[in-house]
């Protein structure tokens, strides 16, 4: 009996606090988008999908997340790689350098990618002097400087589960490859890609569900073809003040990140398993 | 393994072709946050890198203006308020749901876990739902309960793995010797605990500084937060302010990624 109310003088006072400030706000999403007018109806949401802007904008945030995901993973995965096989104490100094950017502040890379990406950016800059002539590739306000910046994101969010699974894997079995022969791709592929794979699903699911929410960088650095939902929600509440239809995607938002993750909750119980049984 | 991978010339091949592109790479991510310091001390024209010129001209600017400074003390005193107080629900919390078990203990952890999960976007049109029905959008207190119901699951994950590392047969011998459960928390549990604490204070002190979505929706005209005030600046008028801004914000991150690194010794070689 104490026990329990040990347990509840500790956690009370969050949950409590935790329930007031988001679950009953998620609760008044959901009633906002059932009701119109005065009565209950599922107008918002067949007026959703009825409509083109909101199809597209579904469509984008789908292609956007699951294209910033793979890419981070591209970029994220050799990070990895490299961290796990140098020695603890230079994996502490990379470790810092990627830690730095995951600090730094959104804004802060979308303003500095506004400046390096722009018509008369560094970037391109840099791509005349390459070319011999003016070039201007233009690479803000449109998918391009939308997945730089995403990937710029999302890297760290990469390396941290896939370091995790490389720094499992046994050193022996490498050993032993060497030993009988194996080139280094060979053990690549042999060993190390497959036994990384929990922790590359689990950055690949997470860097998805993460990205399917994104707010700031389609807002600052991407075009009109390239609003995502988060987008359109603070479209309908603030612009045209029809918080019907903002709950309504708030809703399915909301229910598309919790398959999401319910699916990556999933796999990760599913790669822990044989991981757990081999040791 | 080492000496061995550094005989072959294929394996040492590879492991140079891997340098390259993790350099290139850990350009890419350091570039956006670097490059903002150098363009700060740009002087007032057109934001250009490199500058052509070195001036404390935008800091100047930035700190001579009522509205960006009164952007950031505001930031200041939210992320501080936020801070205090996601501590003091966040880490009894933390210490209450590793030591004890209690009937419906998942969903209160799926409950004081869900922000991270849940998309900002969505707690942030439920807050400014709610809040204007109480008549409390634009508010700073609106504003303090949204970044503190937002920071606390960040705080309890750093201090639950702090707790998890902790010796309970400390705290089982001190309450033999007499100490109440008091006693215990105070004087046993949360000495202990002071470096994941401090690494969850900076946790919960930089997201409720650096954070816009929420502040987005929440605040009015009198009541803009520093990166709200940045993201419109950004949107509609980019004023080279920002990048001293920026600039300061990128020294801020550093520093709080070294000391957060400096307290959790332990995370660096796991």
């Amino acid at each position: 009996m104490t026990q329990k109310k040990d347990a509840l003088l500790y956690v009370g006072p969050a949950t409590l606090f935790l329930f007031l400030v988001i679950l009953v706000p998620l609760g008044f999403v959901a009633w906002t988008s059932l009701h119109t007018g005065d009565s209950w109806s599922f107008a918002a949401y067949t007026q959703l999908f009825e409509s083109v802007l909101f199809r597209r904008t579904l469509w984008t945030t789908f292609e956007i997340s699951i294209l910033a995901s793979l890419g981070s993973l591209l970029l994220g995965y050799p990070v990895a790689l490299h961290l796990a096989r140098v020695s603890a104490r230079k994996r502490a100094i990379y470790m810092v350098l990627v830690l730095i950017p995951f600090w730094t502040s959104i804004l802060v890379k979308s303003f500095a990618f506004t400046v390096l990406l722009g018509r008369s950016g560094m970037v391109n800059t840099f791509l005349s002097w390459l070319a011999g002539s003016p070039v201007e590739v233009p690479m803000l306000f449109n998918r391009l400087g939308v997945m730089v910046g995403m990937t710029n994101y999302l890297v760290p969010f990469v390396v941290f589960p896939v370091l995790a699974s490389l720094l499992a894997i046994d050193r022996s079995l490498y050993q032993a490859a060497e030993i009988m022969g194996a080139k280094p791709p060979r053990i690549f592929f042999r060993i190390t890609l497959p036994l990384s794979l929990p922790g590359v699903a689990a950055a690949v699911l997470s860097t998805t569900v993460m990205s399917m929410g994104f707010f700031v960088i389609p807002a600052l650095l991407g075009g009109r073809q390239d609003v995502m939902l988060s987008n359109l929600v603070d479209f309908y509440t603030r612009e045209t003040l029809d918080w019907n239809m903002a709950s309504a995607i708030g809703v399915i938002l909301l229910g598309i990140v919790t398959i999401a993750a319910l699916g990556v909750d999933r796999l990760q119980k599913f790669g822990a398993r044989p991981r757990t049984a081999a040791v | 393994m080492n000496d061995s991978t550094l005989l072959d010339p294929q394996a040492r091949a590879y492991g140079n072709m891997r340098t390259v592109i993790v350099a290139i790479v850990l350009v890419f991510l350091l570039a956006p946050s670097l490059l903002v310091i150098p363009i700060s001390f740009g002087g007032p024209g057109e934001i250009t890198f490199p500058p052509r010129d070195f001036s404390w001209d935008l800091y100047r600017q930035l700190f001579t203006s009522a509205d960006w400074v009164g952007a950031i003390m505001r930031s200041l005193r939210v992320a501080v308020l936020t801070m205090v107080i996601a501590l003091l629900i966040g880490v009894p919390a933390a210490y209450g749901l590793v030591r004890y078990d209690f009937p419906g203990k998942k969903l209160v952890l799926l409950l004081v876990m869900s922000p991270i999960l849940i998309p900002v976007i969505v707690i942030s049109l439920g807050l400014y739902l709610y809040l204007s029905r109480l008549g409390a959008v634009g508010t700073v207190s609106g504003l303090v309960a949204a970044h503190v119901a937002y920071v606390t699951p960040f705080v309890m994950m750093t201090v639950m793995a702090g707790v998890k590392k902790l010796d309970p047969a400390l705290e089982f011998a001190s309450s033999i010797m007499g100490a109440n459960r008091r006693t215990v928390f105070f004087k046993v549990v949360l000495p202990q605990l002071l470096p994941s604490i401090g690494a969850g204070a900076l946790f919960a002190f930089l997201i409720s500084f650096d954070e816009v979505v929420i502040a987005w929706f929440l605040t009015g005209a009198s009541t803009t937060t520093l990166p709200v005030k940045m993201y419109s600046s950004i949107q509609w008028d980019i004023s080279p302010v920002i990048s001293a801004v920026s600039a300061l914000l990128t020294f801020l991150s550093i520093l709080f990624c070294c000391l957060s690194v400096w307290l959790q010794p332990s995370q660096r070689t796991e």
